[in-house]
C-alpha cells in the first residue's frame, strides 16, 4: 500500500517538478524546489529529480555555484541509438551549436578527438541521419555541421539571397530595378497631383513597408521577403545615386527617387575616358591614338 | 607640370600659331630660359626665335623676367594661358548668349588678337560689319558695348606691374571723330594708344561656374529651382567676392521681389517659400539658413557645391570606365569613409568574389586606396590587421586630370592625323572653292561653275563629307572634355 502511496507521489512530483521547469526556461534552483513543492520530502523530490535527470527531461547546469535543472523537450531529445560514446559526445557538441552549425575543427578542439576518428564519428552519424553538414556561404569550402532536422540559420545559408550558396545576383538586381521603377511611379505620380513642390516632394517618399507590398504583389520573389530584405535593396538603389535616404521623426527609413546633379562628365563620353589600357597609350608602339581601332570604330558610328 | 599637359600645349600651339612657336614653347615650357639657351638648343635662327616670343608675349602665352645676373631676360611659358584657349568657342558662346552679336564680335577679335587697344578694336570690328549698318551709328554703338564690357569686367587692361588693381577697369578715351578719319584713310595717331586691352578670364569663368550650378540645380530639381539658383547666385554678386568659398548671408525678401517683378515662372511666384525652403533641406546642402531677419538670410556654400559636384562626376566616371557595380562600390565607400570589405560584401548585394574583384580592379587604377592597421602585438588571431578601403578624393582628381589630358591629346593628335592623311583631298576642296567663289563674285554662274564643283567627284564627297563630321565629332569631344577640366579645377580652386 504504502510504495503504491509512494508511486503515485512520486508521479506526482515529477509533473509539478516539470511544470515549475517549462515556467521557467532559465532552470530552477533547488531552493526553487523547495518553496514552490513545500509538502513534499526533499529525499521525495530528490529521487524524482534524478530519475528525470536520468531520463534526459531535465538537464543539469551549474551557474555561479548553484545547480540548476532545466526542461529538455523530450521531441527535440533523440537516442543516439546503437552509438558508442564517441558518437554521444560529437553528438551534444554538434547539438549545442544550433542552427548556427558548427565547424568540424571546433568540434575536434571541443572534442578532444583525432582526426581520423572524428570523420569516422561524423560520417556514421550523417549516414544515420542525425546531422547533416551545411555548406557556409561566408567561405564556400567550410563546411559546417549541425541537426538533422534543423533549418540552417540565415548567417549559414546568407538568407533570401542565396540559393545552394550562390548569390543570385539576377534576383537582386531585378529587384533593384522594381525598387526604383516604384519609387520612380510614386514621384511621377505625386507631380502629376500637382499641389505644389513641397507636396510633391512629400509625397514621392516611400517606407521600406510600402515597397515590401509593391514587391509581394508583383509576385517576382519565389522565396518571401522580410522588410528587412527589402530595406537592403533600397539601399543599394540609393547607393546607385537613384534615391535618396531620410528618417522619419519615428525613426523609419523613407525612399525617394531622385534626379543626379550632371549628365555623364564629357571625359566618359570618348573612348580614351573609358579605355582599359590608356596608360600603356603613347605616340609610338602599337596602341596609338592614330591607328587606334577603338577610337576609329567610334568615330565611324 | 606633365608630360601629357606638355602634348596638349604643344599641339595647342601648333595647330594655332605653326611649328615655330611651338618648339620655342615646348623649350620655355621644360625649362624657362634665355634666349641663347632658346637658339642653342631649338637649332632655329634669332630672326625667328625672336619673332616667336614676341607673339608668345603679345598672346600673353609667355612671360619674362630678368635674370639673377642683371642681364639676360628669363623667358617662361604661361600654361594656363594657353589651355585657356581652348576654352575660348564657350567664352564666345556665353557672351552671344548674354548679349547680341556686335558684342560677340568684339570679343571675338580681341580673343583672335590677344590684346589690342579699343580704338584698333573698334575700327576692325567696323570693317566687318559696315556692310550692315551705318558707319556712324555702328561706331557709337561699339563704343558704348565695349565700354559695357569692361563695366561688367569681361575686358580689362593688359596688367602691367605699373598699375594698380582698380585702374584695370577704368575707361579708356575713345574719339570717335578721329576713328572715323582713320576708316576714311587718315593716319593720325589715336588719343588711346598704348592702353591695350585684352579679356578677363576670371570673369568667363565665373559665369561658365554659375552657368554650370545653375544647370546642375535644374536638372536635380527642375526648371523653377533652377530659376531661383540664378537669381540667388545674381543677388550674392551684390555683397560677396566672387570666388569665396560661402557667400555672405542673402536676404531671401529681396530675390522674392525680383521673382514677383519678372513674373517669368508662375510657378516659382506662387510656391517660393517651398522652393526655398527645399533646397535648404536636401542633403546636398547647396544654401544654409544664417538668420531668421526678414523672411530668413541663406547663405550660398559656392565650396560644398563643388564638392557635391566633383564627387558626382568621379562617381559618374567609375560607373563608365568599369560599370555600375563598381559606382556602387565606390559611393558605398565614399559614404562610409573607410570600410572593410566584408562590410562592403554585406551591403552592396553582390557576390563576394565579385566584390572583391572590384575592389582590387579600384585599387589598380587608383580611385581607391588601402589603408592596413595592425592589431596590437597582444592579441593572438587569425587576422593580425584590418583592411580598410578609402578615397583619397583629391588625389583621385588630380589623376582623373591626367587622364583629361591624355584623352584631349589623343583626340587632338587624331584630328591632325586625319586631316594629314586627307591633305590632298581638303586642299582640293579649299581649291575649288576658292575658284568657284572668286566666278560668283565675279556674277559668272551658270554651267561654268558648275563644272569646276564637279571636278570633286562624288566619292570624294562622301569622304570630304565623312571628315567633316569626324572633325565635328572631335571638335565637340574636345570642348566636352573641357567642361570635365573645368568642373575638376574648379573643385581644386575651393579646396
Amino acid at each position: 500500500m504504502q510504495e503504491e502511496d509512494s508511486g503515485e507521489d512520486n508521479t506526482f512530483n515529477e509533473d509539478s517538478i516539470l511544470e515549475l521547469a517549462k515556467s521557467k526556461p532559465n532552470g530552477i534552483s533547488n531552493n526553487d524546489i523547495k518553496n514552490e513543492i513545500p509538502n513534499v520530502l526533499p529525499e521525495m523530490w530528490t529521487k524524482s529529480v534524478n530519475k528525470l535527470l536520468k531520463a534526459g527531461t531535465l538537464e543539469l547546469f551549474k551557474d555561479k555555484g548553484v545547480l540548476l535543472y532545466k526542461y529538455k523537450d523530450p521531441s527535440t531529445k533523440t537516442e543516439v541509438k546503437g552509438s558508442d560514446n564517441e558518437e554521444k559526445v560529437v553528438y551534444k557538441i554538434i547539438e549545442e551549436a544550433g542552427n548556427k552549425g558548427i565547424w568540424i575543427r571546433d568540434i575536434r578542439f571541443k572534442s578532444n578527438l583525432n582526426m581520423t576518428q572524428l570523420n569516422k564519428v561524423l560520417k556514421s552519424l550523417e549516414t544515420k541521419k542525425f546531422i547533416k553538414a551545411v555548406k557556409s556561404v561566408a567561405a564556400s569550402k567550410k563546411k559546417v555541421y549541425m541537426l538533422y532536422n534543423l533549418e540552417p540559420d540565415s548567417s549559414v545559408t546568407g538568407g533570401a539571397w542565396y540559393q545552394d550558396q550562390d548569390f543570385e545576383s539576377e534576383f537582386v538586381d531585378v529587384l533593384n530595378q522594381q525598387c526604383y521603377r516604384f519609387l520612380d511611379g510614386k514621384r511621377e505620380a505625386a507631380i502629376k497631383l500637382g499641389g505644389g513642390p513641397l507636396m510633391c516632394r512629400n509625397r514621392s517618399y516611400a517606407s521600406a513597408h510600402d515597397v515590401h507590398k509593391f514587391i509581394s504583389e508583383l509576385g517576382i520573389s519565389k522565396v518571401q521577403l522580410s522588410v528587412d530584405d527589402i530595406e537592403s535593396i533600397l539601399y543599394t538603389v540609393v547607393l546607385d545615386n537613384k534615391a535618396e535616404r531620410t528618417v522619419n521623426p519615428s525613426g523609419e527609413y523613407l525612399y525617394r527617387a531622385i534626379n543626379p546633379f550632371l549628365k555623364s562628365p564629357g571625359i566618359v563620353r570618348t573612348t580614351c575616358g573609358i579605355c582599359p589600357i590608356v596608360d600603356r597609350c603613347a605616340d609610338s608602339g602599337l596602341i596609338n591614338p592614330k591607328s587606334c581601332k577603338y577610337l576609329t570604330d567610334w568615330l565611324n558610328d | 607640370m606633365s608630360l601629357q599637359q606638355r602634348n596638349v600645349i604643344k599641339l595647342i600651339l601648333v595647330e594655332r600659331f605653326g611649328n615655330v612657336i611651338a618648339d620655342v614653347g615646348d623649350i620655355i615650357f621644360q625649362n624657362p630660359s634665355s634666349l641663347y639657351t632658346i637658339v642653342k638648343s631649338a637649332d632655329i635662327p634669332l630672326s625667328k626665335v625672336k619673332e616667336a616670343l614676341s607673339v608668345l608675349i603679345k598672346y600673353n602665352l609667355a612671360t619674362f623676367k630678368l635674370n639673377t645676373d642683371a642681364i639676360t631676360a628669363i623667358y617662361s611659358l604661361n600654361v594656363k594661358n594657353i589651355l585657356l584657349m581652348l576654352r575660348f568657342p564657350k567664352f564666345i558662346n556665353l557672351i552671344k548668349a548674354k548679349f547680341d552679336e556686335s558684342y560677340e564680335i568684339l570679343v571675338e577679335e580681341i580673343l583672335l588678337k590677344g590684346c589690342l587697344t579699343a580704338s584698333e578694336l573698334i575700327i576692325k570690328v567696323t570693317k566687318r560689319l559696315q556692310e550692315q549698318k551705318n558707319v556712324n551709328i555702328l561706331l557709337q554703338e561699339l563704343k558704348d558695348n565695349f565700354n559695357s564690357l569692361i563695366t561688367a569686367k569681361y575686358v580689362m587692361r593688359l596688367s602691367l606691374q605699373s598699375l594698380k588693381v582698380d585702374e584695370l577697369f577704368l575707361l579708356p578715351n575713345i574719339d570717335l571723330k578721329e576713328i572715323l578719319a582713320v576708316l576714311n584713310g587718315g593716319n593720325d595717331t589715336l588719343p588711346d594708344a598704348g592702353v591695350y586691352w585684352t579679356i578677363n578670364s576670371d570673369r568667363f569663368h565665373q559665369d561658365l561656374r554659375d552657368q554650370l550650378i545653375v544647370n546642375s540645380v535644374t536638372n536635380k530639381f527642375d526648371e523653377n529651382m533652377g530659376e531661383l539658383m540664378r537669381l540667388l547666385l545674381q543677388q550674392m554678386y551684390v555683397r560677396t567676392d566672387p570666388w569665396v568659398s560661402s557667400s555672405n548671408p542673402i536676404p531671401i525678401l529681396e530675390v522674392k521681389e525680383i521673382v514677383k517683378k519678372r513674373n517669368t515662372h508662375p510657378q516659382l511666384v506662387a510656391f517660393f517659400e517651398q522652393y526655398v525652403a527645399i533646397l535648404e533641406q536636401d542633403v546636398t546642402g547647396i544654401i544654409r539658413k544664417v538668420g531668421e531677419a526678414s523672411g530668413g538670410s541663406f547663405q550660398v556654400e559656392m565650396k560644398h557645391i563643388f564638392t557635391q559636384l566633383t564627387w558626382e562626376a568621379v562617381e559618374e566616371i567609375v560607373n563608365e570606365k568599369f560599370d555600375s557595380k563598381a559606382s556602387r562600390i565606390f559611393r558605398l565607400v565614399k559614404s562610409r569613409h573607410y570600410i572593410e570589405p566584408e562590410q562592403i560584401q554585406n551591403l552592396v548585394m553582390i557576390p563576394a568574389k565579385e566584390v572583391k574583384r572590384i575592389l582590387y580592379m579600384l585599387l589598380e587604377e587608383n580611385f581607391l586606396v588601402v589603408n592596413e592597421l595592425k592589431r596590437s602585438a597582444t592579441s593572438l588571431g587569425p587576422s593580425k590587421s584590418f583592411t580598410l578601403f578609402h578615397i583619397r578624393l583629391t588625389q583621385v582628381i588630380r589623376t582623373m586630370i591626367e587622364l583629361c589630358f591624355k584623352t584631349l591629346y589623343n583626340i587632338m593628335m587624331r584630328r591632325c592625323h586625319e586631316k594629314y592623311l586627307n591633305k590632298r583631298l581638303i586642299d582640293k576642296k579649299h581649291r575649288v572653292d576658292t575658284i568657284t567663289h572668286g566666278m560668283r563674285a565675279q556674277g559668272i554662274s551658270g554651267d561654268s561653275v558648275l563644272d569646276i564643283e564637279e571636278m570633286i567627284t562624288p566619292p570624294e564627297n562622301e569622304i570630304l563629307e565623312r571628315i567633316g563630321k569626324m572633325m565635328k565629332k572631335l571638335s565637340l569631344t574636345e570642348i566636352e572634355i573641357d567642361d570635365t577640366m573645368f568642373l575638376l579645377e574648379m573643385y581644386l580652386m575651393y579646396e
